[in-house]
């Protein structure tokens, strides 16, 4: 019974290899040769298809079996060669499309040497760079230069009819020459504070006039041209930003979050076998190690955490309560001094000159970087005591320090907003006349504009004072003088998210006094550009590479988010100062309109009847109203997209680790069966990958070649 | 390069083209770097592994070592590689290789005992060819042994403790970036 058991299963089981080698029979191109020329690829190829290229072999075999090749079938290359050719050709205009890329090679070179990370941020930056100057582009185009072109040369304004300026002589008032004579250093004063000689120009808002010109039929309406120029201008940089965070998330949710791969992913294919030279290789060998340490660390505090008895659980969610608490006490104490510290340099700034006025003209400046450096710090120590994991302190500290950056440039404009409006109350005395405090802002918006330039001209010069005083000297101190401090303190180590943030910071600025300082995004492209270079010296030059690296893809998705909520800040200010607080009489553009936006309403009036129906009709509810219901059902719509996409994912996933678990138990099964049935040596030994080595080319094919895993459950024979 | 190329003959030129991944400029590269490496100029010589890992590209390579090994065709296997072995190494490592070419490679390339499986060994080897072969760079023990036992947790489906082909194949087959990382371009 058991040998015929045996017999029938011998018969059988050679069979089955017999018939499974007979269903790859084409495979075995030289019967002479190792048998097993058939890869991994699938097993449906034709034949004639599988190059000798694909042949993971020496090349003396591959010489071989394309000779077989051509006895068994004349090889047609034409198909591969035209395919070839156009693969080509793709290359070619690709290489040709990069070149215009600025700074493609630098940055290459970062990331080479110093990992994603920090490549991330030049690159981010790089995307700020020409989205500032294309900004410049578009406000020169359709502000400036007409401006200059249309400026009438004694510059009066001219007054449109039907506005009522009876007892508004005061409010016209716009004294903006300096009052003292000019000391031989006021000319610095003036430039690094945007006032005196500076503030009459093209830089700022009060220079430019209500002129509407016309000429040959053609006319253009400057004020119309600024609001809408602004608008256009916050509009393209919102696209610009959705389009950058599109390509990111895409990446993102293909990759299916980074943290998903598991370890032998990671070990597998972490390795990068381009990177040459020791520097990067040990770079590398850094990241992989500090990474890996990183995720089995968390792992093991998972578990610990998950050990931890319900007593010591509510006694570490107490502590961090605690903790968040004194880091929101920090915060608010922050918010009050920046508040302070504007309302006084409101104040007192216009009665003293010289180096004390500066100081007291930038002292908003000084409180807000000063904030900027000393709470994330504090918080940081905090987040010690938090005990949680490394990745999520990061993101929590990174959190924290957008919104300490970002409410602080809130809380001062909100300042500068109730010192103009006299804190919304229209009937104070300093406001009931011009229905703004025109005692201590003769020209608001160009304060406002003034207050954003030094706000980013004072950035630019902490960061430049920083790179010179602090960041050379420790290189130089620590590769000079070897005692035990330097080498504790060691050399900078360039941190991405505070630089991403200090970035953001900038921008949000730059977005903010665009209004009112026409040139900001121009200053800004310089600034940032200064930056790039300054910054890229300093990484060669000072800096060692990071063992704790900042993981870039979902990095870029979170500079982008958080320069949208900088863009959102800027546009709520936009919008206010557009439709709510009264122009300037004696300045500007828009002198004599009620708000900003009323030029729109009375530009449309001069048009067509039918154009301004059309406007009507759009503006009023009957439009309006059916619009949002629509694009509420579209966004609902696409959300259950987005939602189903993500459940099949989810799905798709299950079935990966379903299909691995069937393998499992398949491979039991045949583990089991084996057993049972008694396989004897020599069938064992096919599987015996040591056996066959000798055998064959001195590199042959290893036996995993053989029918696998991958082939078992097809089989019809079991 | 024109010198280099009148050594090389066209027909070769195509067969090479056809039996590798590389193009006619990436073959008389190689050809050219390979004829700096050796001291006459004939295609059957070998050339000691030691002057192939003078090359920038592998000189800093943790992997470099096996890399010849498993491109070299000669008998003792000591390293040594003839100009068609080197062909055959650009072209795995090459722009336009496939999947299953770069993985089976990458596969033999990590498997440091040449027994056909990746078991405990070869995957603490591996690992500290990733971090580091120094004191200072190498994981701890207790980090190695929880790393190995979570890589095997993973990827080790018939739980016969070592990671065969196809399982290292079934890994590789969901990053879909390793095809982009394995790549030695001249």
């Amino acid at each position: 019974m058991v040998t015929h058991l045996g017999a029938t299963r011998d018969r059988g089981y050679h069979g089955y290899q017999q018939s499974l080698r007979s269903r790859r029979g084409p495979s075995r191109m030289s019967r002479d040769g190792p048998p097993h020329l058939d890869l991994a690829s699938s097993e449906d190829e034709d034949p004639p298809s599988r190059t000798p290229q694909k042949l993971a072999m020496p090349m003396g075999i591959k010489k071989a079996v394309r000779q077989l090749q051509h006895m068994q079938v004349p090889v047609s290359s034409k198909r591969t060669r035209h395919s070839r050719a156009l693969k080509h050709f793709y290359a070619e205009a690709k290489e040709t499309l990069a070149i215009l890329i600025p700074w493609r090679k630098a940055i290459h070179k970062i990331g080479g040497h110093f990992g994603g990370g920090v490549q991330s941020y030049f690159v981010f930056l790089r995307f700020l760079v020409v989205l500032n100057f294309l900004s410049f582009l578009l406000i020169a185009g359709f502000v400036l230069i007409p401006s200059v072109v249309l400026s009438s040369p004694n510059n009066t304004p001219s007054i449109p009819n039907g506005t009522n300026i009876t007892g508004k002589e005061l409010c016209m008032k716009y004294d903006h020459s300096p009052e003292v004579l000019p000391v031989f250093y006021t000319f610095f004063l003036d430039l690094l504070s945007g006032t005196g000689f500076m503030e009459y120009t093209y830089l700022f808002y009060g220079y430019y006039s209500n002129t509407v010109a016309e000429s040959k039929g053609v006319s253009y309406n400057v004020p119309l041209a600024y609001l809408l120029t602004a608008s256009f201008y916050f509009l393209f940089c919102l696209v610009c930003i959705i389009l950058r965070m599109g390509n990111v998330v895409r990446v993102l949710v293909t990759t299916g979050s980074g943290g998903e791969r598991g370890y032998s992913a990671r070990v597998f294919t972490d390795w990068d076998y381009g990177l040459q030279g020791d520097r990067a290789t040990g770079l590398k060998q850094n990241t992989i190690r500090y990474r890996l340490q990183v995720d089995l660390e968390e792992d093991r505090i998972r578990l610990r955490a998950a050990s931890l008895s319900p007593g010591q659980t509510v006694g570490l969610y107490a502590l961090r309560a605690l903790l968040n608490l004194v880091v929101i006490a920090l915060i608010i104490a922050a918010f009050f001094g920046i508040a302070e510290a504007t309302s006084f340099s409101q104040r007192e700034a216009v009665k003293w000159t010289g180096v004390v006025g500066l100081l007291l003209e930038f002292l908003p400046s000084i409180v807000i970087t000063a904030s900027n450096f000393v709470v994330p710090f504090l918080c940081d120590q905090i987040a010690r005591l938090e005990k949680l994991s490394p990745s999520t302190t990061v993101i929590v500290a990174l959190l924290r320090a957008v919104f300490l950056r970002l409410v602080s440039l809130g809380v001062l404009l909100f300042t500068l907003w109730s010192q103009i409006t006299c804190s919304g109350k229209a009937d104070d005395t300093d406001c009931k006349i011009c229905r703004y405090n025109s005692a201590q802002y003769q020209c608001w918006e160009s304060r406002v504009g003034q207050e954003m330039y030094k706000l980013t001209l004072f950035d630019f010069l902490t960061t430049m004072v920083l790179l010179v005083l602090v960041e050379f000297p420790r290189r130089l101190l620590v590769d000079h003088c070897s005692c035990k401090l330097t080498r504790w303190v060691g050399r900078q180590e360039f941190l991405v998210p505070p630089n991403v943030l200090a970035l953001v910071y900038g921008q949000t600025v730059v977005w903010t006094g665009a209004l009112f300082c026409p040139l900001l995004p121009l200053i800004n492209t310089i600034k940032f550009f200064i930056i790039f270079h300054c910054k890229k010296a300093t990484l060669f030059q000072n800096c060692r590479p990071a063992i704790k690296s900042f993981r870039s893809t979902s990095s870029n998705f979170f500079f982008c988010l958080v320069l949208l909520f900088g863009w959102i800040l800027s546009t709520v200010v936009l919008i206010y100062s557009m439709a709510e607080i009264h122009p300037s009489f004696g300045c500007g553009p828009f002198r004599f309109s009620p708000t900003m936006w009323s030029v729109i309403q009375a530009s449309i009036d001069n048009l067509t009847k039918t154009t301004q129906d059309f406007f009507n009709i759009i503006g009023s509810l009957a439009f309006c109203v059916p619009l949002f219901l629509l694009s509420c059902v579209v966004l609902s719509y696409v959300a259950a997209l987005a939602s189903v996409y993500g459940k099949s994912v989810a799905i798709l996933r299950e079935q990966i680790k379903q299909d691995g678990r069937d393998k499992q138990f398949l491979v039991k099964q045949i583990k089991d069966l084996t057993r049972i049935l008694g396989v004897p040596k020599h069938e064992e030994d096919q599987y015996d990958p040591g056996a066959s080595w000798g055998d064959h080319h001195a590199s042959a094919s290893p036996p995993q070649y053989l029918p696998n895993v991958h082939s078992f459950p097809s089989a019809s024979h079991y | 390069m024109g010198g280099a190329a009148s050594q090389l003959p066209k027909e070769m030129v195509s067969e090479y083209q056809e039996l590798t991944f590389l193009t006619k400029q990436e073959i008389l590269l190689a050809h050219k770097r390979f004829s700096e490496l050796q001291d006459r100029d004939s295609l059957s010589s070998r050339v000691p592994m030691e002057k192939i890992l003078t090359m920038p590209e592998l000189k800093s390579n943790p992997f470099r070592r096996r890399i010849c090994h498993v491109f070299s065709t000669s008998e003792p296997n000591d390293g040594s590689l003839t100009f068609e072995d080197f062909l055959d190494l650009l072209s795995a490592f090459s722009d336009s290789a496939t999947l299953e070419i770069k993985s089976h490679y990458a596969f033999r390339i990590f498997d440091f005992d040449d027994d056909g499986t990746l078991d405990a060994g070869d995957l603490e080897k591996l690992v500290n060819c990733l971090t580091g072969d120094t004191d200072e760079t190498r994981l701890n023990p207790e980090e190695m042994r929880q790393l190995i036992k979570n890589i095997l947790e993973e990827s080790d489906i018939d739980k016969d403790g070592t990671v065969n082909l196809s399982e290292f194949q079934h890994v590789i087959s969901r990053s879909p970036d390793f095809v982009s990382s394995f790549k030695i371009v001249l």
